[in-house]
């Protein structure tokens, strides 16, 4: 029920224009540089992503922004809640605590709010925005999934 | 003896698990002694123990080791199947199959190169890491008559998209065909903005469509 709900409501999401989309893969490379610097400079990243994950956090950012680009390339409700919900798996699995996701999103906006045109900001923020409402949705189905318990942190 | 597809999977994912070669090996080669086809072991037994084998590594229950391993003695395995695989004369037709750049998994496309094999085409497979500008190259030098992707991870799609920007530009007319795990959910309107361009969602479509081709 609950991902009937996340496809649901991904369904209204709408595909950028093609001149969103080429600002975004334009700056890809910088934006992902950005968040990384952004992330490591905050006191609490080793409990946000827990024990000598720094690496594969990386690896997150840079997967995250190219997956948001073919994304917004070709939009398929499918893939965006098959895929989250797979980063929330394996990621969770490996010690992220839940609130890294929370941290993340609200980054990644920040840095396109003031790296990014108004008009191509204007357009996929929507998809952050309905990433950010459903982070608990997101846990609850991942945690379903996983055996092990949650992390403390 | 009924063979049950399920039960061989399963058998098969835990030798790949337990990094036993040999065993999966045997497995196979009993699967394929009962009369069952190759293209049955590659999309019945083979394909959903990797996607197991991916999903275990998604909850942090195998090592990156477990996942390579298993990846790895599934290629040995398609390898000593390749005797079976060559037709004894060419059609004369010629498929180059390569990943979508950046993409690193291969051995989807590998079972896709044997079945071209099986119906008498002439396979080139590049696998992984191949840049468009050296496929251009290379497809300039064979001149195939198809060129095979994959994609197994969506994050690719957007390098998909130039790949095929490109190849449709030096080759208007030349046929492409796109399948992997990535394009699941892929619909018609997908690849509707390129003209001869063919979505294949397993090994038995495919098949289909080169027994009906003239």
């Amino acid at each position: 029920m609950t991902k009937q709900i996340l496809l649901k409501t991904a369904a209204s999401l709408h595909q950028p224009s093609k001149e969103a989309q080429n600002e975004f893969s334009q700056k890809l490379t910088s934006l992902v540089e950005t968040m990384n610097k952004t992330m490591l400079n905050r006191s609490d990243i080793k409990n946000l992503v827990g024990k000598d994950n720094i690496e594969m956090m990386k690896d997150n950012h840079a997967n995250h922004a190219r997956f948001m680009e073919s994304v917004f390339e070709n939009y398929i409700p499918e893939v965006l809640v098959d895929t989250v919900l797979w980063v929330f798996r394996a990621y969770r699995s490996r010690n992220f605590s839940s609130t890294y996701w929370a941290a993340q999103l609200n980054t990644w906006i920040t840095i396109y709010e003031t790296e990014l045109s108004e008009n191509c900001n204007k357009q996929i923020l929507p998809f952050y925005k309905w990433m950010q409402v459903n982070i608990p949705l997101f846990n609850q189905l991942a945690e379903a999934e996983i055996d092990a318990p949650l992390s403390s942190h | 003896m009924e063979i049950n597809d399920s039960q061989i999977s399963t058998g098969y994912l835990n030798a790949l698990l337990a990094g036993k070669r040999k065993k999966a090996q045997q497995l196979c080669n009993s699967y394929i002694q009962s009369e069952k086809s190759l293209k049955e072991l590659y999309e019945n037994v083979m394909k959903p123990a990797l996607y197991e084998v991916g999903k275990l590594w998604e909850q942090n229950k195998i090592s990156v080791a477990a996942e390579h391993l298993a990846t790895a003695i599934t290629e040995g395995i398609l390898n000593s199947f390749y005797a079976d695989v060559i037709p004894e004369k060419y059609s004369g037709k010629k498929v180059v199959l390569a990943c979508v750049d950046k993409e690193e998994h291969q051995v989807g496309i590998k079972m896709v190169a044997d079945v071209f094999e099986m119906n008498k085409w002439e396979s080139f497979f590049l696998g992984t890491g191949f840049p468009t500008s050296e496929l251009i190259k290379y497809i300039k030098e064979v001149q195939p008559d198809v060129v095979a992707l994959s994609l197994s991870v969506y994050f690719n799609f957007a390098q998909l998209k130039l790949m095929l920007n490109k190849l449709k530009s030096e080759f208007p007319e030349i046929t492409i065909i796109i399948g992997g795990q990535a394009l699941a959910h892929a619909t018609e309107t997908t690849l509707a903005e390129w003209k001869d361009i063919l979505l294949f969602s397993d090994l038995y479509e495919l098949d289909n469509y080169l027994r009906n081709l003239k």
